[in-house]
């Protein structure tokens, strides 16, 4: 074990709750601040759909993500690097945060086939076999040159059971091992191990305490988040941060609703992605603290009020419902002012929970926040339970 | 009521400036221009926190019916017109019948009406939904309905009936908009059809002279849609000559097309005023940037080299690791941030921002051809112009 050196990568815990364990910290990176709990938008390809960097400056963004899979194919790690890394390419000049790719190659790509070497794959481009090993997946993320890396775990789908679960755990925390070896550039680039061990508490648990002896900048909390009873998927959550170091980071992947948001702070997360914001904006929903609003509905089509009155997105402030109505389906520039405004709320809403903590009031945040998203107090089960696990009662 | 005054007129060459224009009756603006191309009341690709950030935008934003005319209900009850309504309220809006990118098919107009083509498919507009949409609307200049469904091949009996229509239409039109408290700001331009016909040309523009109309679209030499990009105007010069010489000298003349920078000079020749700006949208839409040289050299920049074409296809693998900007020195939003390289890497994984970022160049370059075009009139060296336009070919090979 390398001795524990100073990290450029630090963590500043400005307030925590009195009553959850929710906390508002500063994580230091080398490219910008990040005021946490945070929400990264994803920009797959190198880019935030449809958004000027301006306009991600003006929401103030500060990290968002990027897709190793989908960038190491196209434009390549070659270019990124003649590039001068994937922030010089795109002329973003704030944080940058890149998943491992092993999470696609399952997902996306058939006859997947996992070895202790690495993700097995067929190429969908020429049909060639090919590997994504724990050093490849860190030499092309180093190319992209992100503030924080992933490493590559074992991703086994959250609903499987049995032994194959506890043999990702352990792979994982050996892929953990070749990751850091990999990493060329540990000054400017951390790497976050992936605690993982399925649904089963034991698995997590033990998983969470042997990643915690690796010298790292932060922790993810993945293999969630894939379609597995939601009142599982709280407790891993919540055994996870309990079992992650205090003054580390823990970022919790795949996570963006609105209502998931506001449970996992509680639960002690920092860091938040999901592509939902963005997707849903192409399709002409838009977000509010009531739900969703689907601009496509005919219900639009005379209603002259702004998506969210209380929002300050320049969407907001120009354009109507109504209007937006007429472009949902057929111009583009509807999807990027929907897209301006589902990232604009999602910054907003964790802002807002940051603003909560720091005076102490994020229970009565959680209260107003549900009895606005459920007015008819028909609130989620799993979310009753889990927030009464932090103290905080829904009425 | 708009304004229209003369400034310059040097060897036939004229330059003016329209004031007071319906709800922004304290800006003025210098012809010849072109106007701000839009699609369903936005500019293409472009919101408007985004299109704000040109500089050089044109004041007046035209917005083709077709597209917006299924929603004139909702505008309607909204009440303050189609320019607050889309979020341009701080621009002129012009509403012409039909979008010049857009095909518009032959043989679907009748003495009732005129159809025009839209996302929902066809729509019919008879002169009293034509100007309960315009009421709707409230737009500062709106073309008066037209027939101009004719091309070199259409019989002059097809000409004499296009005329008749179109004449009959604005009566009506007239009829209504006097009488309308809604449109009491708004100028009507009428438009001026006739085929090739002469005699019928001539019947047309004089009976419009006689009605009060305060300008003219001279259509009908073509259909709209996307192969008006190659039209010759060659081929209708020397009527058109004809046409300008009898309409009055002190009312605006414009002409829809998708103009290349070439055919606006020759246009502007012969007495066109108002451009539209469709051309750069379909530059953007086949992923091209504008390149072609608007700057007169100096004495300090005589001989530096020339662009071989119009436009640069930025699909082309040439540009996979171009880390240069679209255009050298080029002062939009998109050269001072972005570089070649990752425009083709945008186009190559289908992503909306290249759109986005070429829209601008596009734009951005085309409202910069229009400012030297008329700094050229006042400095009287459009010859030097022209020579910069004529010299390169207009569309590049490209290799992928």
């Amino acid at each position: 074990m390398a001795a524990k050196a100073k990290h450029v990568f630090s963590l500043k815990i400005l307030a925590e709750c009195s009553t959850t364990k929710a906390r508002t910290c500063l994580f230091t990176l080398p490219h910008s601040v990040v005021e946490t709990p945070v929400f990264m938008p994803v920009g797959t390809q190198g880019t935030l759909k449809g958004l000027l960097l301006d306009q991600l400056d003006e929401l103030d963004c500060r990290i968002m993500l990027g897709n190793t899979y989908h960038l190491g194919h196209r434009p390549g790690p070659e270019l990124l690097e003649e590039a001068g890394g994937l922030h010089k390419f795109m002329g973003w000049k704030r944080s940058l945060l890149t998943d491992s790719g092993g999470f696609q190659m399952v997902s996306l790509l058939k006859l997947a086939e996992i070895t202790e070497d690495g993700v097995q794959f067929e190429s969908p481009h020429d049909g060639s076999i090919m590997m994504l090993t724990p050093e490849k997946s860190i030499e092309i993320q180093n190319a992209i040159g992100a503030d924080i890396m992933m490493q590559l775990d074992d991703v086994v789908h959250s609903t499987t059971t049995g032994p194959r679960v506890e043999e990702a755990m352990h792979r994982t925390i050996r892929w953990l091992d070749r990751c850091l070896k990999a990493n060329k550039r540990p000054k400017e680039q951390c790497i976050f191990p992936i605690v993982q061990g399925g649904l089963d508490s034991q698995l997590r648990k033990q998983c969470a305490i042997e990643l915690t002896k690796r010298d790292v900048a932060g922790f993810a909390v993945g293999g969630l988040s894939g379609g597995e009873e939601k009142s599982l998927f709280w407790k891993m959550v919540t055994l996870s941060t309990d079992h992650l170091p205090y003054e580390k980071p823990r970022y919790l992947m795949g996570v963006g609703f609105a209502v998931d948001l506001v449970v996992c702070v509680a639960l002690g997360c920092d860091m938040f992605d999901c592509v939902y914001p963005t997707r849903t904006a192409r399709f002409g929903s838009a977000l509010v603290d009531t739900g969703l609003l689907n601009l496509k509905n005919k219900n639009f089509s005379e209603d002259f009020q702004p998506i969210d009155k209380n929002c300050q997105c320049s969407t907001c402030k120009s354009y109507t419902r109504a209007y937006l109505h007429t472009m949902v389906t057929n111009e583009t520039v509807a999807c990027s002012l929907v897209t301006v405004h589902n990232v604009a709320y999602q910054l907003r809403l964790m802002k807002r929970i940051r603003e909560s903590i720091l005076e102490d009031k994020f229970p009565k945040f959680i209260q107003t926040f549900f009895t606005t998203m459920f007015p008819n107090k028909n609130y989620p089960e799993w979310a009753i339970e889990a927030l009464k696990s932090v103290n905080v009662n829904l009425r | 009521m708009m304004k229209f005054v003369l400034k310059n007129v040097k060897n036939g060459y004229r330059a003016g400036v329209i004031s007071e224009l319906g709800n922004q009756p304290d800006k003025t603006v210098d012809t010849p221009f072109c106007m701000l191309y839009t699609r369903g009341g936005s500019a293409p690709h472009l919101s408007r926190d985004v299109l704000n950030r040109l500089k050089n935008l044109p004041l007046v934003a035209h917005m083709p019916l077709n597209i917006l005319a299924d929603h004139h209900e909702a505008v309607r009850k909204f009440q303050h017109g189609i320019g607050k309504f889309a979020a341009m309220e701080d621009r002129v809006v012009y509403c012409s019948l039909h979008d010049p990118s857009t095909l518009v098919k032959s043989g679907y107009n009748d003495k009732h009406g005129v159809s025009v083509w839209g996302k929902g498919g066809k729509l019919k507009l008879d002169t009293e939904l034509f100007m309960k949409i315009q009421e709707s609307f409230q737009p500062d200049i709106y073309q008066a309905l037209s027939d101009g469904d004719t091309d070199i091949n259409s019989t002059r009996k097809r000409c004499i009936k296009v005329v008749d229509r179109t004449l009959s239409f604005l009566d009506s039109i007239l009829d209504i908009h006097n009488k309308s408290e809604r449109l009491k700001k708004t100028a009507i331009f009428g438009s001026i059809v006739g085929g090739y016909n002469e005699a019928e040309r001539v019947r047309c523009v004089k009976e419009t002279v006689s009605r009060p109309v305060q300008g003219f679209v001279i259509e009908g030499f073509f259909n709209p849609g996307p192969d008006t990009e190659h039209f010759q105007i060659n081929e209708c010069v020397n009527l058109l000559q004809k046409i300008i010489e009898i309409l009055p000298v002190d009312k605006p003349r414009l002409m829809q097309s998708i103009w290349p920078p070439d055919a606006v000079i020759q246009a502007y020749e012969l007495g066109i005023d108002i451009f539209d700006s469709s051309y750069p949208y379909v530059v953007t839409e086949r992923s091209s940037a504008l390149v072609f040289t608007y700057i007169i050299p100096t004495e300090e920049t005589e001989g530096e080299e020339l662009p071989e074409t119009y436009e640069i296809n930025l699909t082309d693998k040439k540009y996979f690791a171009d880390f240069s900007p679209l255009l050298k020195d080029c002062k939009c939003y998109t050269c001072e941030n972005y570089t070649r390289s990752y425009v083709n890497h945008l186009l190559n994984t289908k992503e909306l921002l290249a759109s986005i970022l070429l829209m601008i160049h596009n734009f951005h370059h085309y409202f910069e051809f229009f400012e030297s075009l008329r700094r050229s009139i006042s400095d009287g060296k459009l010859e030097d112009l022209k020579k910069l336009i004529n010299k390169p070919k207009k569309l590049p090979s490209v290799e992928r």
